[in-house]
């Protein structure tokens, strides 16, 4: 393995991911150079280390409690690390374009499989090295005090290993993904293109039970093997090698650390080997059903769509369902859904609720984030068809709403009835869940029309990464304005709950009008001029 | 050879006087970068105006501009004397276009793309019924419309994004590059279709091309961009005349008109 080409591919695919937005931005800023990634590591990881330190140092803590505050957070931070990748991966990793499989320059230029694996996992590893440097810098001070810093350099360590871990499993993810992709070549019929999305989304989550820590603690928590299974169970290798370390094993830290290393060694094989034999797909010719040319799109006419909307928002829907990239948008709810059944007796009723609100309201906004972005370069084409910025408003709002709200409803309805809510109770969710769905789909169109970005590249995106931070973090708090409340109305929606009633019903409308009120702004300024 | 539909309808009355194109004095910077500077030109009723300069010369940024896709600083467009600030949407009924590199939507098969497109236009289902399956035969891609667009060939999606832009009838055709990838057969059909709506229904025609005897062939006017500038706007005969070439093709008065004539001293250079 030639590291001096791992390293230069590495960093185009980091600068590939940090140059997005409009085609004129300057390489030459600041915020373009892999460096960046760097400096943020170094300022969160500060950060954390500063206010951990003010919090030692303003309130007196016992030895004995600040030892066991390591001893349960040390051990943990290369799981939040594989956790954070693999969630991260399912969200924006495996969304590159068919496009690119088959013709990114890495497929004809003179590299190995091992080689781009390398690169493009350390791409990934590096990109999602802030979530652990967060960590890192928090227990930084109570490792000083309590005099375990060799095993905070030995979880610095670990951590970057399971970094690597979570990205070459979402190498490994890409590549059967990409082989389901191939799979209805030469087949006939809608039924293969669902089939195949089906495929996907059962290897994604395959692969998310088997190495995600949130699913499998959910899981390990009703097992009575707990212990056997963590030391079975390679994913917890790097914990328990840090367990054992602060309990005064370092030997036997040492074997399951070295045990780590080698079995991440082995997803590099591994990886390397599934690139090889899977990832560039020669497109196969997929036939359909003939068209008839009269499409009319009556179910979506109406409600109150023309016929230029509906064309729209049909066109949406098969993406959804035919787009290697866009199917793991789908697999979100679906994840934290089974995160829900998993945990769910644990929330307990107004948890239960904030949990399925959460959910739908989630969905809702990342298929609103992404829904502008998806154009790609096709946007050229709305833009030359005699479309008005309302129309398409409108298209995406209905594109957005018809599967979330149908997610929406049938989570609420399931999961309620799973955990034994009243009729009452079930009917109350799924209005708070619909109404969760259309203000945080016009939340989500509020950043779509302005910030998308259109640019076809190795690891695409659909909003710039910093409006998606910001489409997430307002989003989130709008969310928790709205779905407390909401809930606490639900349970008990009579007395001194009466309050939140009237809350949850003024939240909902007022972000609701401003949301279509700031996206019809947006959407009017995306299409006086095309953005690339 | 299967006869292609009739792309548009003949213009009549007032409407076939009116330059179906007009470009006056258009400017567009992007940042310290000039794309188009003072470029004016007109596209009369049943021209046929090709647009020619080296790569990066403007012509792609003034397509766009006509299709209102970007907003010029200075100047106005008028089509069909509507100016397309005002009013983009009824400017982009009339207008065909076809963009450089077409970026369709490859999870849809062809069929579904142009039935997706005849929505766009409000094409009854009747008429998309007629004239689909003709252009389909036309320019032989029967028998795969049903396949998704992404198993394509980029002869095939061009094709498809070339039926996009005639299915609807347009009045004024934008082609940047139209011949892009396509088979001699297929080139000679389109040729061929855009000197007869050109000539029998009055379609105005401005489109790119980097091939020049094309241009040659089948243009009234070329117009020759340069660094975002018109250099020069005039039929073939005259520009050969001023060039002072009149034996030599349209390639050496291009060469002779962008100051990149002289290519020995690049070609010694490139064999080394």
């Amino acid at each position: 393995m030639n590291l001096h080409r791992v390293r230069r591919l590495g960093s185009v695919l980091v600068a590939s991911q940090l140059r997005s937005g409009r085609s004129s931005s300057d390489p030459k800023s600041v915020f373009g150079q892999p460096a960046l990634i760097g400096v943020i590591d170094v300022v969160v990881f500060l950060i954390a280390f500063g206010l951990a330190e003010l919090a030692l140092g303003s309130v007196p803590i016992p030895p004995s409690v600040l030892a066991s505050v390591v001893r349960a957070v040390l051990p943990y931070i290369p799981l939040i690390a594989v956790a954070a990748v693999l969630v991260a991966g399912v969200m924006f990793e495996l969304t590159s374009t068919a496009k690119f499989s088959g013709s990114d320059s890495a497929n004809w230029l003179p590299l190995t499989p091992e080689e781009y694996v390398a690169a493009s996992s350390a791409a990934v590893a590096y990109t999602y090295s802030p979530a652990i440097a967060f960590f890192l810098g928090a227990i930084l001070p109570f490792a000083l005090v309590t005099g375990t810093f060799p095993a905070w350099i030995a979880a610095l360590a670990l951590s970057v290993v399971s970094l690597f871990e979570g990205a070459f499993v979402v190498e490994m993810v890409r590549s059967v993904t990409q082989r389901m992709s191939a799979v209805a070549a030469g087949r006939r019929g809608q039924v293969t293109l669902v089939l195949r999305a089906v495929l996907i989304v059962i290897i994604i989550l395959s692969f998310q039970f088997a190495f995600n820590p949130v699913f499998l603690f959910g899981i390990l928590q009703h097992s009575a093997a707990l212990d056997l299974v963590t030391e079975v169970v390679p994913l917890f290798w790097s914990t328990q090698a840090l367990t054992e370390w602060l309990a005064g094993a370092p030997a036997l830290g040492l074997a399951f650390a070295g045990a780590e290393v080698g079995f991440v060694a082995l997803l590099l094989v591994a990886a390397a080997r599934l690139r090889q034999r899977f990832w560039v797909v020669t497109a196969g010719e997929v036939r359909l059903a003939p068209v008839r040319y009269a499409s009319g799109h009556p179910v979506l006419r109406a409600f109150g769509l023309s016929p230029t909307e509906a064309a729209v928002v049909s066109k949406d829907l098969r993406g959804y369902v035919r787009r290697r990239e866009l199917l793991p948008l789908l697999v979100i709810p679906v994840v934290l859904i089974i995160i829900v059944l998993v945990e769910g007796a644990a929330f307990g009723g107004v948890g239960l609720i904030v949990w399925i609100g959460w959910v739908s309201g989630f969905f809702a906004l990342l298929l609103a984030t992404t829904s502008v972005g998806q154009e790609r370069r096709a946007l050229q084409s709305l833009f030359a068809f005699p479309l008005t910025a309302r129309d398409l408003l409108r298209a995406k709002i209905a594109g957005v709403l018809v599967p979330a709200l149908v997610a929406a409803t049938g989570t609420s309805v399931a999961v309620g009835l799973l955990f034994g809510l009243s009729a009452l109770g079930v009917v109350g969710v799924v209005l708070l869940n619909a109404a969760l769905s259309i203000v945080l789909g016009l939340w989500g169109l509020v950043f779509a029309g302005r910030y998308s970005d259109f640019q076809d590249r190795p690891r695409p995106q659909y909003l710039r990464p910093a409006a998606m931070l910001g489409a997430m973090g307002s989003g989130m708090f709008l969310l928790l304005v709205i779905v407390v409340p909401g809930a606490l109305a639900i349970v008990e929606p009579v007395g001194p709950n009466v309050g939140w009633v009237l809350w949850t019903i003024g939240a909902i409308a007022v972000s609701g009008v401003l949301g279509l009120y700031w996206a019809r702004a947006g959407f009017d300024r995306m299409l006086r001029e095309l953005p690339f | 050879m299967n006869a292609l539909p009739s792309a548009s309808v003949p213009l009549s009355g007032a409407a076939a006087r009116v330059n179906p194109l007009e470009v006056d004095r258009l400017s567009k910077s992007y940042g310290p970068v000039r794309a188009l500077a003072d470029v004016s030109f007109a596209v009369a009723p049943g021209q046929i105006v090709g647009l020619l300069g080296p790569n990066g010369a403007g012509k792609s940024t003034t397509m766009k501009a006509v299709l209102g896709l970007i907003r010029p600083d200075a100047g106005e467009i008028r089509v069909f004397g509507q100016n397309v600030r005002e009013d983009p949407v009824s400017a982009k009924r009339r207008i065909g276009y076809v963009p450089e590199s077409p970026s369709l939507y490859e999870f849809l098969t062809g069929a579904e793309y142009l039935d997706f497109v005849a929505d766009m236009y409000a094409i009854p289902p009747e008429v998309r019924r007629d004239r689909i399956p003709q252009f389909l035969a036309g320019l032989e891609l029967a028998g795969h419309e049903n396949s998704l667009i992404s198993g394509y060939s980029q002869g095939m999606k061009q094709k498809v994004a070339l039926i996009a832009g005639l299915l609807h009838r347009p009045h004024l055709l934008v082609l940047d590059e139209p011949l892009n990838g396509l088979d001699p057969r297929s080139a000679r059909v389109v040729k061929d279709l855009l000197r007869n709506l050109a000539s029998a229904d009055g379609v105005g025609v401005l489109f790119s091309t980097h091939v020049l005897e094309i241009a040659e062939a089948i243009c009234d006017q070329v117009v020759i961009l340069s660094r975002g500038t018109v250099l020069a706007r005039d039929t073939v005969a005259a520009l050969r005349d001023r060039a002072g070439l009149s034996g030599s093709g349209l390639e050496d008065v291009f060469l002779a008109l962008t100051g990149t004539g002289d290519l020995s001293d690049v070609v010694a250079a490139l064999s080394r």
